[in-house]
């Protein structure tokens, strides 16, 4: 089990090398050039050419990626030609915010999987199992901006009932410490507007977590069945114990440690997928942030903000590879 | 392969329901096909007296903003619709199969190695690549196909290449082995076709999920582009329209959302056919 998480965290490195290799040569892809716009509209040639220079522009490509790598080791991420700051301190200012926006839609994700992946896989065949099912494949498929304007439709502009776009009410100073909205206002002990930044994020969870819904239901569901077919379930039944107590103490639990790998995999999804929610709501997040990013050619925030969005990922992976077999004493004597 | 005659003797098996979804997908395609004959009228007509009517007889789904019927729209723009997923996933598919076949026959540093890079091509936020792709070819739906399509083999080498390995260990591939079977022989002929049965289900059901996608990069621009008809391109169209026309924005948003789920729920019902194990496991 030991050699098997030394593995993996080894592997973990070159993984990550290779994704920044891959996204810096990408971005030399993107037409325009980055001195002039960092220089300005209105630079002179001799102004864009210092630019040149000084961004290091004027080097060739492997030595700009050299440059490039070893600024990074440094955790310099490199400035953005746009806003003039370091792309960390861009980039700290707006993951909060998507964090709390995936960790929200989560925590949805979960609390409807999880029951109906019981319900569905405890009366399978019936007519209560498709119902759900057909209920969650279409939230599966409804695409995510179209259920996203449609939610900003209905309960935003029709029912008034929940804020259409933003992050907080225009004039409401939420003091910073985190970045995310929810988590600042709770800090600062102002119930009243964390109950507001909270309807603020609800839409953008809510559309977020639809699409996985489906997923994580069907693949609970399906181990669950598994679970629910073994001889310790008919055993426990035998014993007496009541459907429910052997869908939650027997069936939950084991079924739930395959499914942590896609748990571990949705989180990194959901990560990436901001960008349509975010675009959206007109949140500040990581999403938002790499279009306007790829839409500016502002190379070294579009590597960072690919490169934070990989990482996340394979560390995600990676935490959850580990945590199974510490969780799942089977595994950890199968792999020796 | 999916075996026709075996499909015939099969189709009984289904419910009512399945053979509903199967019917619903062929229906879509062929939609599809005939669509610009069929459509009643022009999808690029402009016509700013009719701009934004509400469904009608004359109409059935309304007119957008510039007076299109959003009926003609909709059949005209299902060809582009359906067969840019039928790219990304041809490609992903044949790639996939080639490299997760190597892995699995190639166990050691080939396997680790291509593994690996699976990995990393999984790690790679797809939307923000095709985003910068769009950005760097021109937006288009052509971009949008190429994109998505180098993000999604990854899927499909894994997926092949434990199909190979659960395949490579069964009993007939051993005494084949046995009987002195050539190699090349029983990749191509006992594996392969094999483990590939599996896969023609995970086809199925990704067409429904790059659909899904492939209208999200039209949505934020950098998939098909005005006044194409896409599906995903007619909601991002009539979205400052929501209030006063909400036909404009939902009719496209429920073709997308039917054909996403007739092809999910085709592909659960071929796995059905496909395995006549669950079948029993779900009575």
């Amino acid at each position: 089990m030991i050699r098997l998480a030394f593995r993996r965290l080894l592997m973990t490195p070159p993984v990550i090398f290779s994704i920044v290799t891959l996204v810096f040569f990408m971005t030399q892809l993107i037409p325009g050039d980055q001195a002039r716009i960092a220089a300005g509209r209105d630079a002179t040639i001799e102004q864009v050419e210092a630019m040149r220079i000084k961004l290091g522009l004027d080097s060739p490509l492997y030595i700009q990626f050299g440059q490039y790598l070893d600024r990074l080791l440094h955790g310099d991420l490199g400035t953005s030609v746009f806003t003039y700051r370091p792309v960390l301190t861009d980039l700290a200012d707006v993951l909060p915010s998507s964090i709390e926006l995936v960790c929200l839609a989560m925590i949805i994700n979960l609390a409807i999987s999880l029951p109906a992946a019981m319900l569905t896989a405890a009366y399978r065949g019936r007519r209560i199992d498709r119902t759900v099912r057909i209920f969650v494949l279409f939230g599966g498929t409804v695409p995510v901006f179209w259920l996203g304007l449609t939610l900003q439709n209905l309960f935003g502009a029709r029912l008034q009932m929940l804020p259409i776009a933003g992050q907080h009410k225009s004039g409401e100073i939420v003091p910073r410490r985190t970045g995310a909205t929810t988590v600042d206002s709770l800090l600062s002990g102002d119930f009243s507007i964390f109950l507001d930044s909270l309807t603020y994020v609800i839409l953008p969870a809510l559309t977020l977590s639809c699409a996985f819904i489906a997923v994580l239901t069907r693949t609970l569901r399906s181990s669950m069945i598994g679970v629910l077919d073994s001889d310790f379930v008919m055993v426990a039944r035998a014993k007496g114990a009541s459907n429910l107590r052997v869908l939650v103490r027997h069936a939950l639990p084991n079924a739930a440690i395959p499914t942590l790998t896609i748990v571990g995999m949705q989180v990194g999804w959901m990560l990436g997928s901001t960008i349509l929610v975010e675009s959206i709501f007109g949140r500040q997040g990581i999403g938002s942030y790499a279009m306007t990013a790829v839409l500016q050619k502002d190379i070294f925030a579009v590597i960072a903000a690919v490169l934070i969005l990989g990482i996340a990922f394979t560390l995600l992976n990676l935490i959850v590879d580990l945590l199974v077999p510490i969780i799942d004493p089977r595994l950890r004597r199968s792999h020796g | 392969m999916l075996d026709k005659s075996k499909i015939s003797s099969q189709w009984g098996r289904l419910s009512w329901f399945e053979k509903g979804c199967f019917v619903g997908v062929i229906s879509v395609i062929v939609l599809a096909v005939v669509g610009p004959w069929i459509a009643p009228h022009d999808p690029y007509f402009v016509d700013l007296d009719k701009s934004l009517l509400p469904p009608s007889s004359e109409h059935w789904f309304g007119t957008d903003v510039d007076g299109r019927d959003i009926l003609s729209r909709l059949l005209f723009g299902a060809r582009s619709t359906l067969l840019a997923p039928l790219g990304v996933i041809v490609f992903a598919a044949s790639v996939g199969t080639v490299i997760g076949t190597i892995a699995a026959l190639n166990p050691g540093v080939v396997d680790e190695l291509i593994m690996r890079l699976c990995d990393v091509g999984l790690a790679f936020p797809a939307l923000v690549l095709s985003i910068g792709l769009a950005s760097a070819l021109g937006p288009s739906l052509r971009s949008a196909i190429i994109a998505l399509a180098l993000t999604w083999w990854p899927g499909y080498a894994r997926l092949v290449r434990s199909l190979v390995l659960e395949v490579t260990h069964k009993e007939f591939i051993e005494s084949a082995k046995v009987l002195g079977v050539p190699r090349r022989k029983i990749v191509f002929r006992h594996i392969l076709p094999n483990a590939l049965n599996a896969m023609y289900v995970q086809t199925t059901i990704d067409v429904s999920a790059v659909i899904l996608v492939i209208s999200g990069l039209s949505f934020i621009g950098a998939g098909a582009q005005p006044p194409s008809s896409e599906w995903g391109a007619m909601v991002t169209s009539g979205r400052d329209y929501m209030l006063t026309g909400w036909w404009t924005v939902v009719v496209p948003g429920i073709a997308i959302s039917l054909t996403a789920m007739l092809f999910n729920l085709s592909g659960d019902a071929l796995r059905v056919l496909n395995d006549p194990t669950l079948k029993q496991s779900r009575g």
